[in-house]
């Protein structure tokens, strides 16, 4: 066999073929979509959603006060637990555990889940004020034992909703589109 | 070659090494490649080779496949504890407290995120500085975060506890207590009441104690004379509001460190209509200042000239039908005649008659480093034209740098047991530091309390670190009737404590009453002495109301005012004029920057270019145009200066404007200590004279030209604007006339469909008339938006990152020229020349009116910096903040990308402030208000030259300024309509009266 006949039909086709899986399977692990979404990690105390904001119908803005005053929802100080937890189910070991933290006054490491990028100033404000359910972006929180990532948060579906948010807004909202350009979200 | 090498000698050798056969060559000979040789070229930095590049790489990509399979982990999020209730993650506190420079103390809100003070602007409900303060003051934030602060007390340089350093100095007061000997305090001025109280009761425990208060940039001339003038130490409060005609002798009112006076000069400078009147500055100066710069006519006159020439223009004031001041008679004063002076006729005319016609309303105002004759002559004027317009009160006596020669001199003699430095740095600025140093080596004890180590610590066996401002309590007092408070804006970032508290713990070692703390100490003067007594409020109350104000009224506490005293002029007069003919004036005037070197630490600071020399990093000497002519001298030329037995190299720069026979070197440079400052330009303390009694002003220096050079980090070496209009400049009756035919950019053509802007237009006005130039706006700016400091060697090849500049043009004969002011950034034009070259559209137009620049869409083909006609485009030539040493981050404002390598970067119209105000506005339901927006360079400009807000709204304040008939847009004729108006700057001459 000529070596020029040889490596049109053997190198050539198994080499593109090896080239074209390898593009795949890199694209495939590395897509944002499978890499953040679901990310559920286990937290330093087994706090329940679905106990709290389903069972008990805590409503989200009790804990996470900065959503409706401050670009950052945050996470609620140690003290917000003990406002119920000094009297109700002082005996469970998670509670022991949170008191024990706040006695201390040691911070108490919950991990990240939602995380945008440094370049990303994405404000609760104008959401909440829109009455925009958390649910929409959070996911059904209130049926969560353990807090997952719901949504990707890429830009796609920042513009996605943006372009049309009629699906994510409650009925007879004034508003009509969310703002497409760039320093809307970054600076 | 084997055998020949493992023979013996060999025939022959390509070196001494080969043939005496040593080891490493026998074994060199069996290696055909040196190591590193397979390199194809040394690499700079001994990082990688292409081999082993690509190894990595591909054990890079295998890696992160395996880590691609798991989620990524996202770190942690960490709640407050315990939330302090004011505290909201995300949004700003700002706290009211002072900020003390010398005998100045600034009422300021700190703005804190997550308790951490990250930006400082000027109180608005101040009466006098109505939200604004000087550069430093904004600046300053960077000495509480500089990595270089002392984090501990230290013992004979070693790290060491709190009661050990104090259980020295007590034993050390304690031993001078029971021998009698002297004890020295050596602090800066003390403005504060309360630290007063504090150091007469630590008299009063210690009686040999000597507290010397010394301010070594404050001009010692200005002291004395004023004593001389007013029976004791006294400061001349000047309204520069209320002044019609105002002449400078040699003064930098208009400095940026005084935004009273540079609001209340502005105020004047922007007439609505023609019908409006202006005030009229005069300038007789031998260095350029801004205050020159500004000035409707200025005469360049050499600073021995100046007192001469003020007391000939008191007695032609006189011949005129002005009184003089009791006690002056007339034949004490030169004829009042222009020969002899530099002034021509019709000037020394124009100059008498506005003084003349202005009795009452007209103001004469000293410079610091002028002779105190001067200063004589200058009160002399003010009690006649000025009045009630120039009223000196009394105010804390300053020691001077012949008082501290004094001092020094004892010390040689061993007649301190104890010398106490408290933020003073007397081995950088005391003229002759070996002498300091030697007469230190006779004191036993030698004790240092400050911020930052400096010459002085060095110096010292117990070293006490202090809290900088934002940690500390303090109070202040005005002498106008205000009495300001300073608390803590963050807890203690080290092991420092206040230095009030120190002294307090001093005093309890010598068996006086102890104190619950600095606080409590405080808050006890002030319930005596501030607090109203009979007040219906409680003392708590009022005590919270004041912290919130950050200050309160006090009227009750202004001392009276002094009279002249006319025997002062006789002694001023009968003074010699200084040798003049001989040599060079060398005026050693404060770094605008740097002041007397405590800032001398801080890269904004440095890297601020100088208002009037444009220069960073250092402090060439100024020559005039003349003499650099003269001399042969340019731009960069290394000369030696000879003043006395003092002689110093230094670079020179050509200052148009500068009288010749003038040099003028600034303070604040030279230092040796700190990682910043160290050897960045010449310790000009050197240069004075301690016996003199205006040291700040050497005669008879000498110049020679060594033939060296170097260059200078200048940022404009550009003034002339080509033919263009770039400025426009006109005096008052031009304008009257109204030959101001701007807004050109009407008429032009386009092909283009207008944009539309749905909701908002931003954009800004700026006054040129205002505008002084002081450079407030870029420190603001730099602390607003995460600026990158980039060092001398990078300003040089241009590439300062500061996002907005104050270009400077001059127009006119360079010995004389007049100058106009331009803050110059980001135009955010409508048809932006950027937008359309940037191959991956990471900047574009916003819906209300802005360009965009997004950095996480850059890839910095720097196609938009060409294109810009503005020149405002700065680019990330490399990763800048890899610089930042811990804590220095903590400066940063989160609410800003901090910038990578490789990303155009410019100004966005405080993008920041626009949404936070929109979300807000959005949140309660109501539009954006006209003035709820306020960008950074706007927040911090003294005299209010620029205004932003919403072209849309016919009724904001930038739309109705921007169709004034003095606005135009800077390079109107490219059609690219930019979002700035600028106002065309305005004089206001004399001897124009008549056409008018």
């Amino acid at each position: 066999m000529h070596p020029l006949d040889r490596a049109f039909r053997l190198i050539l086709p198994v080499g593109a073929a090896a080239v074209l899986v390898t593009v795949l399977a890199v694209g495939w692990f590395t897509q944002p979509d499978r890499l953040v979404k679901g990310y559920e990690p286990d937290q330093p105390i087994s706090f329940s959603h679905k106990l709290h904001a389903g069972t008990m119908k805590v409503p989200c803005l009790y804990c996470h006060v900065g959503a409706s005053k401050s670009r950052i929802a945050g996470v609620p100080s140690v003290e917000t637990c003990m406002n119920c937890h000094r009297v109700t189910k002082t005996g469970s070991p998670a509670i022991i555990q949170l008191t024990r933290i706040y006695d201390s006054g040691r911070p108490l490491l919950w991990k990240r889940i939602h995380n945008l990028p440094d370049y990303v100033y994405f404000d609760h404000r104008p959401h909440v004020h829109a009455g925009i359910a958390c649910q929409t972006c959070h996911g059904e929180v209130q049926t969560m034992d353990v807090v997952y990532q719901h949504m990707s948060m890429r830009m796609g579906n920042c513009l996605g909703c943006h372009r049309d948010p009629r699906a994510a807004l409650p009925g007879r909202s004034p508003v009509k589109r969310g703002p497409e350009n760039c320093y809307a979200c970054h600076r | 070659m084997k055998a020949h090498l493992e023979q013996g000698t060999p025939k022959h050798w390509r070196s001494l090494g080969e043939r005496t056969l040593t080891p490493e060559t026998k074994a060199a000979g069996w290696n055909e490649f040196a190591p590193g040789s397979a390199e194809p070229v040394a690499p700079p930095m001994d990082v990688l080779s292409r081999r082993r590049f690509l190894g990595l790489v591909g054990a890079t990509a295998a890696l992160a496949a395996t880590a691609a399979c798991s989620k990524v982990d996202r770190g942690f999020i960490v709640p407050y504890t315990k939330r302090p209730a004011e505290v909201v993650p995300g949004v700003a506190n700002y706290y009211a407290s002072t900020f003390q420079e010398g005998r100045r103390a600034y009422s300021v809100l700190v703005k804190t995120r997550e308790g951490r003070p990250i930006h400082i602007t000027g109180n608005d409900e101040h009466p006098a500085y109505k939200g604004k303060t000087s550069p430093r003051a904004m600046a300053d934030i960077m000495r509480l975060y500089d990595p270089d602060r002392l984090r501990g007390p230290k013992i004979d340089r070693k790290p060491a506890s709190w009661s050990e350093g104090d259980r020295l100095v007590v034993d050390a007061l304690r031993a001078a207590k029971a021998t009698g000997k002297a004890v020295l305090l050596l602090t800066g001025a003390v403005p504060s009441p309360t630290r007063r109280t504090l150091i007469a009761e630590m008299k009063s425990a210690l009686p040999g104690l000597e507290h010397l208060a010394w301010e070594p940039a404050a001009g010692d001339a200005e002291l004395s004379a004023a004593r001389a003038a007013f029976g004791g130490p006294a400061v001349v409060k000047a309204k520069i509001g209320q002044a019609r005609v105002i002449l400078s002798l040699g003064a930098d009112f208009l400095g940026g460190d005084d935004p009273e006076a540079v609001g209340a000069f502005a105020a004047w400078r922007r007439p609505r209509g023609s019908g409006q009147p202006m005030n009229r500055l005069w300038a007789l100066e031998g260095p350029m200042t801004l205050t020159g710069a500004k000035a409707d006519r200025r005469v360049p006159v050499k600073p021995s000239e100046i007192a001469p020439l003020a007391f000939a223009l008191a007695r032609a004031l006189n011949d005129r039908g002005v009184p003089l001041p009791g006690g002056v008679p007339a034949p004490a004063l030169p004829p009042g005649d222009f020969h002899g002076t530099p002034l021509s006729a019709e000037e020394w005319g124009a100059l008498l008659n506005d003084l003349g016609n202005a009795v009452g309303k007209a103001l004469v105002v000293c410079g610091a480093s002028m002779p105190p004759e001067a200063h004589a002559a200058a009160h002399l004027l003010n009690a006649m034209v000025g009045g009630p317009l120039a009223q000196a009160r009394p105010a804390e006596p300053l020691a001077s740098l012949k008082d501290l020669d004094v001092v020094v001199r004892r010390m040689a003699t061993g007649a301190y047991e104890t010398v106490i430095f408290w933020g003073v740095n007397p081995a950088y600025a005391f003229p002759a530091p070996g002498r300091l140093a030697a007469a230190l080596e006779r004191v036993p004890h030698r004790v240092w309390m400050g911020v930052l180590e400096d010459e002085t610590s060095a110096l010292c066996e117990v070293v006490l670190p202090e809290h900088h401002w934002l940690e500390a309590w303090g109070d202040y007092d005005d002498g106008q009737g205000i009495v300001s408070l300073q608390q803590p804006a963050v807890g203690p970032l080290y092991d420092t404590k206040q230095g009030e508290e120190v002294i307090l713990g001093w005093l309890k070692g010598l068996g006086a009453v102890p104190s619950a703390g600095y606080h409590a100490y405080v808050q006890a003067r002030w319930s005596k002495e501030v607090y109203p007594q009979g007040s219906p409020v409680s003392f708590e109350r009022f005590f919270e109301v004041a912290l919130h104000d950050g200050f309160v009224r006090a009227e009750s506490s202004v001392p009276a005012a002094l009279a002249f005293n006319g025997a002062a002029v006789e002694a001023a007069r009968r003074t010699p004029a200084p040798g003049s003919a001989q040599g060079f004036d060398l005026v050693l005037a404060p770094g605008y920057a740097v002041y007397d070197g405590r800032y001398a630490n801080i890269g904004w600071l440095q890297e601020l270019p100088d208002p009037v020399t444009k220069n960073t990093w250092g402090n060439p000497l100024s020559v005039s145009v003349a003499d650099a002519e003269a001399l042969g001298l340019a731009d960069g030329d290394v000369v030696k200066i000879e003043a006395g037995k003092a002689a110093m190299e230094v670079p020179v720069l050509v200052q148009p404007g500068q009288a010749q026979g003038v040099l003028v070197l600034a303070l604040g440079y030279g230092r040796s200590t700190g990682s910043v400052a160290t050897g960045i330009g010449v310790n000009a303390f050197q240069l004075m004279d301690a016996e003199s009694s205006s040291p700040n002003l050497r005669t008879g220096v000498h110049l020679t030209k060594t033939g060296g050079r170097r260059d200078l980090p200048v940022t404009q070496a550009h003034h002339r604007m080509e033919g263009r209009d770039i400025v426009r400049s006109y005096t008052l009756a031009e304008y009257a006339r109204e030959a101001v035919k701007g807004r050109s950019e009407e008429d032009l053509v386009t092909l283009y469909d207008p944009l539309k802007f749905p909701e908002h237009k931003w954009g800004m006005v700026i006054d040129q008339s205002a505008c002084i130039g002081c450079s407030g706006c870029v420190i603001a700016c730099q602390s607003e938006n995460n600026i990158a400091v980039v060092g001398a060697e990078q300003v040089v090849r241009g590439r300062e990152m500061q996002w907005i500049r104050i270009d400077r043009y001059y127009e006119g004969d360079p010995r004389r020229p007049r100058t106009v002011h331009q803050p110059m950034l980001c135009q955010q034009c409508d048809d932006a020349p950027c937008e359309n070259v940037c191959p991956v559209n990471a900047t574009n137009h916003s819906p209300d009116g802005l360009n965009q620049m997004v950095y996480n869409r850059c890839v910095g083909t720097r196609y938009c910096g060409n294109n810009c006609p503005y020149k405002v485009r700065r680019f990330n030539f490399f990763e800048y903040t890899a610089f930042k040493k811990d804590p220095e981050a903590l400066a940063y404002n989160p609410e800003v990308t901090v910038r990578p390598r490789g990303v155009m970067e410019k100004c966005t119209f405080c993008i920041q402030r626009i949404e936070d105000a929109r979300m807000r506005a959005l949140g309660e339901n109501r539009p954006v208000r006209d003035g709820e927006i306020v960008t950074a360079c706007q927040a911090a400009c003294p005299s209010d030259a620029i205004v932003f807000g919403d072209l849309k709204d016919p009724q904001s304040r930038v739309s109705l300024l921007s169709k004034s008939d003095r606005g135009y847009k800077v390079l109107a004729e490219l059609g690219v309509r930019p979002a700035i108006t600028y106002l065309a700057n305005l004089t206001n001459p004399a001897g124009e009266d008549k056409d008018a």
